[in-house]
């Protein structure tokens, strides 16, 4: 596993298709994992709440592989403005 | 084109009675009551404590890859349902027959948990934003939608939506859509799933809902229970199911519905009985073939003596050699699925000539005064029966039935 922010990601996913987690790899590809439209919608949703982060539109169309999600979301971690409360999710949701 | 005749080929149910046919049956026919302290919300701040829920529902046994969480509960007892009667039809689909099948169900609420949640995340939980999927969860034709997806049916597929006489209203009308040739097959019943605290706070208001059980047409009677579950059935055009040797549990054969146009809650003798009359002519039956009628039956001062009046004022002296029941005395009201529960009720009792009782009855009222097979089921085989659902807001939707093989 290559670090903690990757390995939220896999287990939030893993969580949003009732999959095992050690079915995911970064290089995984949503779409052949099964990962429609929907799904999509409810992993952001449950990305912003675990991570307490707001994911744009625009972060969300170019996204294939898991990997694509974790530099995502990596991107969006340090943009927060500490003590700032972008969402009130906690990782539990 | 004359009216083809349509029979009722396959069923499926989900109800606080059992999680399949079988199950439900048997709870039916040994008069199991499947009312309980309300588990699933906690009611320390309602004035009931008591309703009837399916228990032992996995939802991770029927929907994989994170579907159960896409998925509204009454939702997903309109597809375990409608699998259940599908599979049970022994129908094999094939693409022509696929276009020719509607999927036609009833749902008072739709998804009222979705909603429930949503509105929690937001005012009390202050988060900001609700599930993303909000908006298909709630919908009240998502049973409709999951069914034709999942079994792949791509007739005229909608959700008819009278309070608690939706399900009744959605059988009717995918009867006639077979009766008058628009559809060679059609999977109809309805769903519901309502144990969620704001709406329990809702019905509470209103002031309907019995502290203890729900004891239909008995003097005792406190009001009425709250159920959910699921029920569907699928029916097919006799010729099509005697050229596949299919096994037939009765023939769908009339459907009368009315509007009081009266009063939103208070319930005329006069809606009723044209609802029942209209059943009737639609059948082709005289009063005298019925011999069982699955009643409305809330368990409410106000709806059994009224249904008793309206079933003398139609049947006359024949009133007293009926077998009537309610069935909600065991499942509990399901709203816009309990037509459904109790067609299904009614079809099985036709088919293996047992009537359900009505249970928890205790004493005679002067004012419900007819044979309501009080407690205990009763061996008799009948020619035809009725199933009565009348909503709030004053629209009565009535079935008739007929045993088969005549």
């Amino acid at each position: 596993m290559a670090d903690a922010v990757a390995a939220k990601v896999i287990a939030t996913l893993a969580s949003v298709k009732r999959i095992p987690a050690d079915k995911i790899s970064l290089e995984t590809n949503l779409q052949e994992m099964g990962i429609d439209s929907l799904d999509v919608f409810t992993l952001i949703f449950e990305l912003e709440n675990a991570f307490q982060i707001s994911i744009p539109d625009e972060e969300v169309r170019s996204i294939r592989t898991v990997n694509d999600v974790v530099e995502g979301v990596r991107k969006l971690i340090p943009a927060i403005p500490p003590g700032a409360s972008v969402g009130t999710g906690t990782p539990a949701d | 084109m004359a009216p083809r005749r349509v029979v009722v080929t396959g069923l499926g149910i989900i109800s606080p009675l059992g999680l399949n046919l079988a199950d439900n049956w048997k709870s039916l026919i040994e008069g199991r009551c499947g009312i309980g302290p309300i588990e699933s919300v906690d009611c320390t701040t309602l004035r009931f404590q008591n309703g009837a829920e399916v228990r032992g529902y996995d939802p991770l046994a029927h929907f994989a890859g994170g579907k159960d969480a896409q998925i509204d509960r009454f939702a997903q007892f309109s597809v375990v349902a409608a699998r259940e009667a599908f599979r049970d039809s022994g129908l094999e689909l094939t693409p022509g027959l696929r276009e020719q099948t509607a999927v036609i169900c009833g749902s008072s609420v739709g998804g009222q948990w979705a909603i429930e949640i949503g509105y929690q995340d937001l005012y009390l939980h202050k988060r900001g934003r609700v599930h993303p999927l909000t908006i298909p969860k709630t919908m009240s034709n998502a049973g409709a939608s999951h069914i034709a997806m999942d079994l792949g049916f791509s007739g005229p597929t909608y959700t008819v939506t009278t309070a608690c006489s939706s399900a009744n209203h959605a059988i009717g009308q995918a009867f006639r859509l077979l009766r008058n040739s628009e559809v060679d097959l059609a999977i109809t019943g309805g769903s519901e799933a309502n144990f969620a605290y704001g709406f329990l706070k809702a019905w509470e208001a209103m002031r309907v809902i019995a502290p203890d059980t729900c004891r239909p047409f008995s003097k005792d009677r406190r009001g009425m229970i709250l159920g959910e579950g699921g029920g569907m059935m699928v029916l097919e055009p006799l010729e099509a199911a005697a050229a596949r040797g299919a096994r037939i549990y009765a023939e769908i054969c009339g459907f009368g519905m009315t509007s009081d146009a009266h009063h939103l809650t208070q319930p005329t003798v006069e809606g009723p009985t044209r609802a029942m009359r209209g059943a009737l002519k639609d059948a082709g039956l005289a009063p005298e073939a019925i011999g069982y009628i699955n009643a409305h039956g809330t368990g409410t001062p106000g709806n059994d003596p009224v249904e008793t009046r309206a079933i003398r004022t139609v049947f006359g002296p024949h009133a007293d050699k009926l077998g009537i029941s309610s069935t909600k005395s065991m499942h509990g009201h399901a709203l816009g699925a309990a037509g459904a529960l109790e067609g299904v009720a009614t079809i099985l009792a036709l088919h293996h000539g047992i009537l359900p009782p009505t249970v928890n009855y205790n004493e005679r009222d002067p004012e419900c005064d007819l044979d309501y097979i009080p407690n205990q089921a009763r061996r008799m085989k009948v020619e035809a029966a009725l199933s009565n659902s009348f909503a709030f807001g004053g629209l009565n939707a009535v079935l008739a039935f007929r045993a088969f093989p005549r």
